[in-house]
């Protein structure tokens, strides 16, 4: 098979994987060695979904043991061609994308092919072709597949940047009935992993480098050896699969920060696929839900909120019509308006319309004059949506609208961006009734066309021998 | 009447319109000099624009200044000296800006930071009894950089408009150059076309220089005429407006190029999910002027002659003696 045959049917397998970002390590270039890193990543360009491109996101093998309801790859599916990388191959497609700067680096997952350990090897093999044979220096993230020994795991994150664990689905029971072969367990003791591992690495770096150990003399790392994990390890769950709620979903994250230490926690909106009596097939994409526990989890990184802050038993659900955070200080007018020129930097970032880059160039900016409008609107605040919740030099800015919970509602109310083509143009209320009994997606249509177009696939798992003989 | 003949000056028509705006070439040089050139005439222009953006107003008195190294020099090390390097980056990032105004911005930014400089009060300062600086003799470290947090100030705000814009332009160049492989007998390199408002390459040469230091490269900037060329040892920029582009010399693709770009199509096309379409959201974060140049928005290779027209007239030069030597295998 051509290589580009096989990078395009290996690339549409992939592409469900949402936890796509080159972000979390710095590493400068090295004379003689291609690539490095930033910490703030980089995109390299945009799909026609608008969803960045920054990695080489594919699968080293698109066979796969396992028999996920949600998933292409699954063992039952007959419709789709298998195939599967050599080593070498993918490493130097990726070195070949990378130079022409259509990268910043390799993002590997991977069906299971005759069991996780195997499946680890291949792709442990083209991780230590890519960093030792051809010294590449850019960013790779690894799928861990569960199930893989420690001693491979740990091979593996010496040579990776990011890693993660793919959650799958957000409670144990959900992933009981919809992916009956993976555990809870099998899931969870490869994140303690490299929890603990990247904690210990940390502590041993700290040790050697401030030349601490008692009488240590002058202890230097002979050779400086490539980090632990270096950007932490992500992890993803589908959601609207199964019928958990939001609070489940946003408990279930804030101890998945609290615990692993997850640089991030990605959700991926369910889209049908596969047609599965398991599945739900009524319910309309849930994009916007997706976006919501999105602006939520911002919420939790970034502007110091506590999970229970964002939501309760009362609502179990987060409010589509307004975001996490105009609806927390809804609930709490007790707390406003704060005085922009004198308010510390936690409540600033409270205010809807402050953002973290609004409300620290605030501060720099009072330093030496006084806030008013003309002010605010030059530091690019969201001065629209914050008038009603600020004083500016003790003068109240959001004067003619009631400072009541009602009337501000109305004002700060959305409506999600979602593009003016695709599904999301097309406004279905919840609840609306609806003439169909199940969801037609592109991708659903297209597993049904091709049913036509390949009739028999014979095997659909051939054995890993007869994949590398092509 | 007493006083004009006690000989007070006679008011001409040019002090009436007594309004001027300063016309610079395009360079940081240029900027400097003008800025040099309003505080040696005591004058202060309402408008500093270089050559192309020059527009007088109804009344304005145009004053073309030339660009002298001598007081560009002293202008820098004035500025640093005072105010910090930064705020001198920030008027060497200003210079490369389109924006018609930018000039001025950075006029007026200058003349506030060093105005702040000079206006400060010493006399509750700690330090005043050992500082050589007292009472405006020399810089204050403590106002170093001072001018540049007052993001409110109308002096000052503009200028961060400016630097804004200029810093996306950057992160748009580094996310949006694509190398191609080319090759024949002699020369192997890798060349990108780009065409950023503003001239940003040699903001960005580090970046790739960086990153790419396994490959020489020439990234050419089809808008500003200037090419940035990495030789394998050091990068420099070559303006092109006289000697016309380089594709007029450069070899063909190398036979890798056409699967390569072929495959990353492939991918690009197939890694969209049909279901969440949202060409508006793509269009945002990567606008349609930068298009012509993404390798994976095209439909087949483009043809690597020179876009402009008004260089084709220097087609007649020959080609691998004028090849740079760092380009030669």
């Amino acid at each position: 098979m051509e290589i580009a045959e096989k990078l395009e049917l290996l690339a549409d397998a992939a592409k469900y994987d949402v936890a796509c970002t080159s972000s979390g390590v710095q590493r400068s270039g090295k004379k003689g060695q291609l690539g490095s890193a930033t910490m703030a990543g980089c995109c390299h360009s945009f799909s026609a979904d608008g969803r960045c491109i920054t990695l080489l996101k594919v699968l080293m093998t698109n066979v796969c043991i396992y028999d996920c309801a949600y998933c292409v790859n699954r063992a039952s599916n007959e419709n789709v061609q298998r195939t599967c990388f050599r080593p070498r191959e993918l490493a130097e497609l990726t070195i070949g994308f990378y130079r022409r700067n259509y990268i910043e680096g390799l993002f590997l997952s991977s069906g299971v092919v005759r069991d996780p350990d195997f499946t680890s090897e291949l792709m442990c093999e083209t991780f230590r072709i890519l960093r030792e044979d051809l010294g590449f220096r850019g960013y790779i993230h690894a799928k861990v597949v569960p199930g893989t020994s420690p001693e491979l795991m740990d091979r593996i994150g010496y040579l990776v940047d990011r890693m993660s664990v793919n959650l799958e689905l957000p409670s144990n029971s959900s992933l009981q009935l919809l992916a009956p072969q993976k555990s809870r367990e099998d899931i969870l003791m490869p994140m303690r992993r490299i929890e603990s591992m990247r904690a210990e690495d940390g502590d041993t770096r700290a040790l050697m480098s401030k030349n601490t150990l008692y009488m240590s003399g002058r202890t230097r790392l002979v050779r400086k050896t490539r980090a632990y994990v270096p950007a932490g390890q992500s992890t993803q769950m589908i959601v609207g699969a199964s019928p958990e709620s939001d609070l489940q979903i946003l408990n279930l994250t804030a101890s998945l920060y609290r615990t692993f230490a997850m640089k991030r926690v990605f959700f991926s909106a369910y889209l049908p696929v596969n047609e599965d009596a398991r599945l739900p097939s009524t319910d309309a994409v849930q994009l916007d839900r997706e976006h919501r526990l999105y602006q939520a989890d911002w919420l939790l990184r970034f502007y110091g909120y506590d999970v229970t802050e964002i939501i309760d038993e009362r609502a179990p659900f987060l409010d589509t019509a307004i975001d996490p955070k105009a609806n927390w200080a809804l609930n709490h007018l007790d707390l406003f308006p704060v005085e922009v020129n004198t308010a510390p930097l936690e409540q600033l970032v409270r205010v809807p319309g402050i953002g973290i880059r609004g409300a620290q160039l605030i501060l720099r900016a009072r330093r030496q004059s006084t806030l008013h409008e003309q002010e605010l609107r030059a530091l690019g605040v969201a001065y629209k949506r914050a008038r009603y919740f600020i004083t500016c030099n003790g003068r109240y800015e959001g004067a003619g609208v009631a400072f009541t919970r009602e009337a501000l509602r109305a004002r700060l109310a959305a409506p999600i961006q979602g593009g003016r083509h695709g599904r999301r143009a097309a406004r279905a209320l919840p609840g609306q009734l609806n003439l169909f009994d199940s969801v037609e997606t592109p991708e659903k249509l297209r597993g049904t066309r091709s049913e036509t177009a390949l009739p028999a696939a014979a095997n659909p798992l051939p054995e890993p021998e007869a994949l590398f003989a092509s | 009447m007493s006083t004009r003949a006690h000989g007070t000056k006679v008011v001409t028509p040019d002090d009436i319109t007594s309004e001027v705006v300063y016309c610079y070439d395009r360079s940081l040089e240029g900027l400097l000099s003008a800025i040099f050139a309003a505080y040696a005439n005591h004058e202060d222009p309402t408008d500093v624009v270089c050559e192309q953006h020059l527009q007088p107003r109804l009344g304005q008195r145009v004053s073309f200044i030339e660009t002298d190294l001598h007081h560009a020099e002293r202008v820098r090390k004035g500025i640093e000296a005072r105010c910090g390097w930064r705020t001198f980056d920030a008027v060497k990032k200003a210079s490369l800006s389109e924006r018609h105004d930018a000039g001025t911005a950075a006029y007026r930014f200058v003349r506030y930071a060093l105005d702040e400089q000079k206006r400060r009060d010493c006399s509750r300062c700690r330090k005043r009894k050992s500082c050589k600086g007292v009472g405006g003799k020399g810089p204050c470290s403590k106002l170093r950089g001072r001018a540049l947090s007052d993001i409110t100030h109308p002096a000052v705000e503009p200028m961060h408009r400016i630097l804004r814009s200029i810093d996306q332009e950057c992160e748009h160049m580094r996310q949006f150059i694509r190398f191609e492989h080319l090759r024949d007998a002699e020369v192997d390199l890798w060349y990108a076309r780009c065409n950023p408002k503003s001239s940003v390459i040699p903001l960005v040469m580090d970046h790739f220089v960086e990153r790419f230091n396994v490959q020489p490269f020439i990234i050419y900037d089809e808008e500003h005429h200037l090419a940035g060329v990495y030789e394998g040892r050091s990068w420099y920029l070559v303006p092109t407006e006289e000697t016309g582009s380089p594709e007029l010399r450069l070899p063909d693709r190398a036979a890798d190029e056409a699967p390569m770009q072929q495959a990353w199509k492939r991918f690009y096309r197939t890694v969209a999910v049909e279901s969440r379409y949202n060409p508006e959201l793509r269009q945002h974060f990567m606008p349609k002027r930068f298009w012509r140049n993404l390798t994976e928005l095209q439909e087949d290779l483009p043809s690597l002659a020179p876009r402009s027209s008004h260089l084709t007239g220097n087609s007649g030069m020959n080609d691998s003696e004028h090849v740079p030597p760092c380009c030669q295998k």
